[in-house]
């Protein structure tokens, strides 16, 4: 269990901003703190990190006081077991993959789990390359793997994936999820894509002002009105286009687009980059066996 | 999308599926859900819901009496037709309020279906979803 309160004022584009949360984490999920720019998503994961001081606050990680402003206690980042990936890799330019991650062992760590993690992430092809020859997608794998070296208690993952492709996001969500589940990390991770947030967390804490004004498990918090429908997905409206006396309206999904048949009324509401669920129910669809 | 507001009046229950009824007026609708009273908190009798179906899944039938498996039949009266060259879409006056229905302009023709006219909307139990 992860016990976190925090109180920070924060100066944001509005102005002063009270930050102000408590959240307790389950050890082994994956938490995504969701929401706008500047609502103090990275604030946070920074003061959990230790790598910002916050006014007030108690953080206790599986019974162990990292920060207790009232008992004087505040562990520097070094002693908080954590790995923290950043949106822009921060690899080490003249080192191989394969010493990027050496670099991180701890003194006297064994380095049985350098290839362990080259094993899950799929590295070993890459091992003696150095950064400049890999593309975005890789280099972040390999941040990845060296957040994971010395087996931190809480990964950290201040948006990873927002630079990338679609196609590369999606693979590299895979490699986040395989690595989460094989090493029973807890995670917390901050995204605004829905889709993402969808595929990938066990809760998630809608932030907002710097507080959080909703939380729970990502379909309860996306789907305002519960439909029944069993067959639902969340994804982005790229086209409306009137044909006939109907609309169809195209919709991306993870990386698939499908089309729905709308009716003007509904249309009226919507527009290109909305986010919105598709469903219908777990009667209607066909399945068919890929030859 | 056609969306009416109504009371759970029966739950019938198997294993994980249930056919819900629910009352809207005095019309009683059927639902298939693959949900229980024990995973949808929402499902308990005297509940208000809603019941929501597309506009394309609506089948008209000419005339009140139909002997049809469709479980959900409401009779209504045309009270606009906009005819596409393929679509066309109908808004009916029923007793639970207006429905829109899009069906071919082929069948709109071979029906005869005019302004005025007395029709059956009917909805299959596996086209309609609820909502809280």
């Amino acid at each position: 269990m992860i016990q976190i309160t925090l109180q920070k004022e924060l100066t944001a584009a509005s102005g002063i901003m009270l930050l102000d949360i408590n959240i307790h984490i389950q050890q082994g999920t994956l938490t995504t703190l969701y929401g706008n720019s500047g609502v103090g998503k990275t604030s946070i994961l920074r003061m959990i990190a230790g790598l910002l001081q916050p006014d007030e606050g108690q953080i206790i990680v599986n019974q162990k006081t990292w920060l207790d402003t009232k008992k004087g206690i505040c562990l520097t980042p070094q002693q908080r077991k954590i790995g923290f990936v950043f949106q822009d890799y921060a690899l080490f330019p003249n080192m191989t993959v394969k010493e990027n991650l050496l670099y991180a062992l701890e003194k006297g760590q064994d380095k049985e789990i350098i290839s362990q993690l080259m094993h899950i992430i799929e590295l070993k092809d890459l091992q003696h390359q150095k950064p400049n020859k890999l593309s975005g997608g890789q280099k972040q794998r390999v941040a990845l793997a060296r957040a994971l070296v010395r087996k931190p208690e809480i990964l950290m993952l201040d948006e990873p994936l927002s630079a990338l492709d679609i196609k590369m996001r999606a693979k590299l969500q895979d490699y986040i999820l395989k690595a989460h589940q094989q090493f029973g990390l807890t995670t917390l991770l901050i995204s605004h894509d829905i889709a993402e947030v969808i595929k990938m967390s066990d809760i998630v804490l809608n932030i907002e002002n710097g507080k959080i004004i909703q939380q729970g498990k990502p379909i309860d918090v996306f789907t305002t009105k519960q439909v029944s429908g069993k067959f639902q997905f969340s994804g982005e409206i790229v086209e409306i286009k009137k044909e006939d006396i109907i609309y169809i309206v195209t919709v991306l999904i993870g990386s698939n687009f499908v089309k729905v048949v709308a009716e003007e009324t509904e249309v009226q509401t919507m527009k290109i980059g909305d986010k919105i669920i598709v469903a219908s129910k777990a009667f209607n669809p066909l399945l068919q066996k890929i030859k | 999308m056609n969306v009416l507001k109504g009371k759970i009046t029966a739950i019938k229950t198997n294993d994980s599926i249930s056919i819900v009824t629910i009352q809207v007026a005095s019309i009683f609708f059927n639902t298939i859900l693959i949900e229980t009273p024990d995973t949808a908190p929402y499902l308990q009798k005297g509940n208000s819901i809603k019941i929501i179906f597309k506009e394309t899944e609506v089948i008209i039938g000419k005339g009140t009496t139909h002997l049809t498996s469709i479980q959900n039949q409401i009779s209504g009266e045309i009270i606009n037709i906009e005819k596409g060259m393929l679509l066309s879409k109908l808004i009916i006056d029923t007793t639970v309020g207006k429905i829109t229905a899009i069906i071919t302009s082929d069948a709109t023709d071979q029906l005869q279906l005019k302004i005025g006219e007395k029709i059956t909307s009917m909805i299959k139990t596996t086209e309609i979803m609820l909502s809280q």
